[in-house]
């Protein structure tokens, strides 16, 4: 099949994700996908904790705070994710593609190498992005129904609550991937939530504002 | 009229995407009834692969730049055989 260009895939967007899936197999681009989606939604879920523990020992009464904070921090973990992923995997990326060019002895931007090279530094990068916004959203949210929950006390638990099951649901999806235990992950990636909580409550002096 | 029915290349390629995608792909041109790849020399980054193609309407453009886009180079055009029948190459006292 020779190269599809744009108007083709309008026409025939079954080809798009035919060539995606064949530039993913190339590139690799599912596995680091997976691995930076794993890691940084982890990531994302304890900082959020973080700055829940935080707000939770510095006495902050107020949900509206909590969400800016957390939204702050969501967002920076988000851009920091793409720029970071952008950067790194393009740089890693562009000498792997030199590497081979210097041994084939011609230019492959042009081949499926280059182009399945380029989609991955693009997916890549998104997904280090979205996976720390997102699970920190997951986090905070309900400290958006914190007027319908009523106390505030509450609200901070259940975020606590939500951000420990997200961690379980990482660590059943990392068992997935490894095909072994997938409790044994849930219970691993749970610990690093109660290691986080238990130290963040110790550090504020064992107790809440 | 084109009437190309073998050919044979010797083509430098990146060790991915593999022979075994290549030759699919280029069995799916029309005008080509068959492809084989052999590898008879392989490397940590690139292998050498002798490309052997026929049908009975093979363009050589086609397979030129299918080749190109899977990363790999035609370094000769070892054997071509056109017209309405397939001759094989003929001995002779000089070989």
């Amino acid at each position: 099949m020779i190269m599809n260009d744009i108007n083709t895939y309008r026409h025939q967007p079954r080809l798009l994700f035919e060539d995606m899936r064949e530039y993913s197999t190339l590139a690799g681009t599912g596995e680091i996908a997976r691995r930076y989606l794993a890691m940084n939604a982890f990531d994302g879920v304890l900082t959020i904790i973080g700055v829940l523990m935080g707000n939770y020992v510095g006495g902050v009464q107020d949900p509206e705070v909590v969400i800016n904070i957390g939204l702050s921090t969501s967002l920076a973990m988000g851009i920091s994710g793409l720029w970071g992923a952008y950067l790194t995997e393009s740089a890693e990326r562009e000498r792997e593609l030199a590497k081979l060019e210097q041994a084939t002895l011609s230019s492959l931007r042009q081949t499926k190498i280059g182009k399945a090279s380029r989609l991955a530094v693009i997916t890549v990068s998104l997904v280090d992005g979205f996976a720390p916004f997102a699970a920190a959203m997951i986090v905070l949210l309900p400290l958006f129904f914190a007027a319908a929950i009523g106390n505030v006390m509450v609200t901070y638990l259940l975020s606590l609550m939500t951000a420990l099951l997200t961690l379980f649901g990482l660590g059943i999806f990392l068992g997935k991937i490894s095909g072994r235990s997938l409790i044994g992950y849930g219970l691993r990636t749970l610990l690093a939530g109660f290691v986080s909580i238990t130290l963040s409550f110790l550090l504020g002096g064992g107790h809440g504002g | 009229m084109n009437s190309l029915r073998r050919l044979v290349l010797d083509v430098l390629k990146p060790l991915e995407p593999s022979i075994v995608d290549l030759a699919q792909v280029l069995a799916t041109l029309e005008g080509v009834e068959g492809v084989n790849i052999s590898i008879y020399e392989i490397d940590h980054l690139v292998e050498n692969a002798k490309i052997t193609i026929e049908g009975p309407e093979i363009s050589y453009a086609k397979v030129e730049e299918i080749i190109a886009e899977n990363g790999g180079a035609i370094h000769s055009i070892d054997e071509v055989a056109a017209g309405k029948l397939l001759i094989e190459d003929v001995t002779t006292p000089q070989g």
